[in-house]
């Protein structure tokens, strides 16, 4: 295949700019895959620099230039990014189109995620949480990915989407192959199984539309009163599939990982139950220490940043986790400070791509915690369950993880 | 003292509204920074400082300049 976006041979990068980083491996024995970013951070790496893996990218590891990756459209697009190169691949609404453009579906979805909108679906998420726990908290113990994690914002979706929660089998299974299947031909077809379930779910708000997420992008209308292009409106609900599932299950799993086996957190959380800014602020925390995203961007066009040359189609890693803990910006960062109070932390991004669902994703979040700390209180990670395997790549997480609790 | 947004720079967070609703909203067109009280009560001072420092995109600021707002902001 010729890939439209093929990144030149790299004899524009100097010899000491280049380090051999491979972000999808993990090694063997490392429990928490964060740690290949934050070893590269303690190293004496270039702050930018060009690995030859996975197609070539470079990687940035100032908070500064992170943001920078983020604000800059001009130079850093999101349109066609994803490292290793596949192309075509689907164009998200609004996420993989460049400012201003984006503008048209980004001024659609962000009035449907303000904190006010989020506000409105939190009962919806607390009787879910609710169902889902005792489903199995009388049992003692879960694997919190497959029994809650995983579950629960797929569920989310479903909710946002008018769909009945029968179908959640289903859309655990397209979810499954789109975040885990190493299998290319499964791959390639499970993003045409999605965007076929898409079809048929818009088609049928179209014709019925209720007071749903999906409803509102079927029958908005552009400046001039008409429905916006079909394709966009599919890619904008691949967009809402892809975007709001792995990343919350992660950080989920990062987040009870670390309760797991740190009781002065879990006193700190259960303490503050009834009191919304303590609870929040611990969250943001706990966001900024388990950014699970390392995002891409594509240079757009030759060019110099901060002294070095780009070439267009460069691949770009703007890792998350690295930014959260500069310490020119965050005092003490790799200490976890429960009551920080200030805390620019990027984990949902920065600039015209801002995640949109941050807030929806927050209280997700806040949601299960509290919900989960009202009926089980204090637990732990069951010893030895030995292969809890943990995975690089864009989203960083594990694929189980067995907790254990007093019943 | 009075608050500021320069809306070009904002992009959404809303971490302003979370942290002190009840100085900054959310608008409901494009999802931004909406300022319901442009002069801070002195009770919600150290809140809105807080606010300040806490925005992603440096967006807002606190002036005691209670006269018009600086061009390319709205108040």
């Amino acid at each position: 295949m010729t890939l439209l976006f093929q990144p030149p041979r790299p004899d524009h990068v100097p010899a000491d700019r280049i380090v051999d980083f491979d972000f999808f491996h993990i090694p063997p024995g490392m429990t928490d895959p964060a740690e290949i970013w934050h070893d590269l951070r303690r190293s004496d790496v270039p702050r930018i620099f060009y690995t030859p893996r996975n197609g070539g990218h470079w990687v940035f590891l100032d908070y500064a230039d992170i943001v920078e990756g983020y604000r800059n459209h001009e130079i850093f697009s999101t349109y066609q990014t994803p490292i290793p190169p596949i192309e075509p691949f689907p164009v998200m609404q609004p996420q993989g189109v460049d400012p201003p453009d984006h503008n048209v579906f980004r001024r659609l979805l962000a009035p449907m995620f303000t904190p006010t909108a989020v506000r409105g679906m939190v009962e919806e998420l607390e009787k879910r949480a609710k169902a889902l726990i005792g489903g199995f908290a009388d049992k003692g113990e879960c694997d919190f990915i497959q029994d809650f994690a995983a579950r629960y914002p797929t569920g989310t979706f479903l909710y946002l989407f008018g769909l009945s929660e029968d179908r959640l089998g289903e859309f655990l299974d397209l979810a499954g192959t789109f975040f885990r299947s190493t299998d290319p031909a499964a791959r390639a077809q499970n993003v045409v199984d999605i965007y076929a379930v898409l079809e048929s779910l818009f088609r049928e708000k179209e014709r019925n539309p209720g007071n749903d997420i999906a409803s509102a992008i079927v029958t908005a209308r552009d400046a001039d009163g008409n429905q916006h292009p079909w394709q966009d409106i599919l890619n904008c609900g691949f967009l809402l599939f892809v975007a709001g599932l792995d990343t919350v299950t992660n950080t989920m799993a990062y987040i009870w990982r670390y309760l797991a086996t740190t009781p002065a957190a879990r006193r700190h959380f259960r303490d503050r139950l009834d009191d919304p800014d303590a609870f929040l602020r611990a969250i943001e925390e706990l966001m900024r220490i388990n950014a699970v995203s390392n995002l891409f961007r594509r240079v757009t066009h030759d060019c110099t940043f901060r002294g070095v040359a780009l070439r267009k189609n460069d691949r770009v890693i703007l890792p998350n986790t690295v930014a959260n803990r500069d310490p020119t910006v965050f005092e003490n960062p790799d200490m976890i400070d429960l009551d920080r109070k200030v805390n620019t932390h990027v984990t949902f991004g920065v600039g015209p791509h801002r995640c949109v669902g941050s807030h929806l994703a927050k209280r997700e979040v806040m949601v299960s915690l509290a919900e989960w700390l009202r009926r089980i209180p204090d637990f732990e990670l069951v010893p030895d369950s030995g292969e809890t395997r943990a995975f690089g790549g864009s989203v960083m997480g594990f694929e189980s993880l067995k907790l254990r609790w007093d019943v | 003292m009075k608050v500021h947004v320069n809306l070009s720079l904002c992009q959404g967070h809303a971490r302003c509204e979370e942290i002190c609703p009840e100085v900054f909203a959310t608008d409901t067109v494009e999802g931004k920074c909406l300022i319901l009280k442009d002069i801070v009560p002195d009770d919600l001072l150290e809140k809105a400082r807080l606010v300040v420092r806490n925005c992603p995109e440096g967006a807002l600021r606190l002036s005691r300049d209670k006269g018009a707002a600086a061009e390319g902001e709205t108040a």
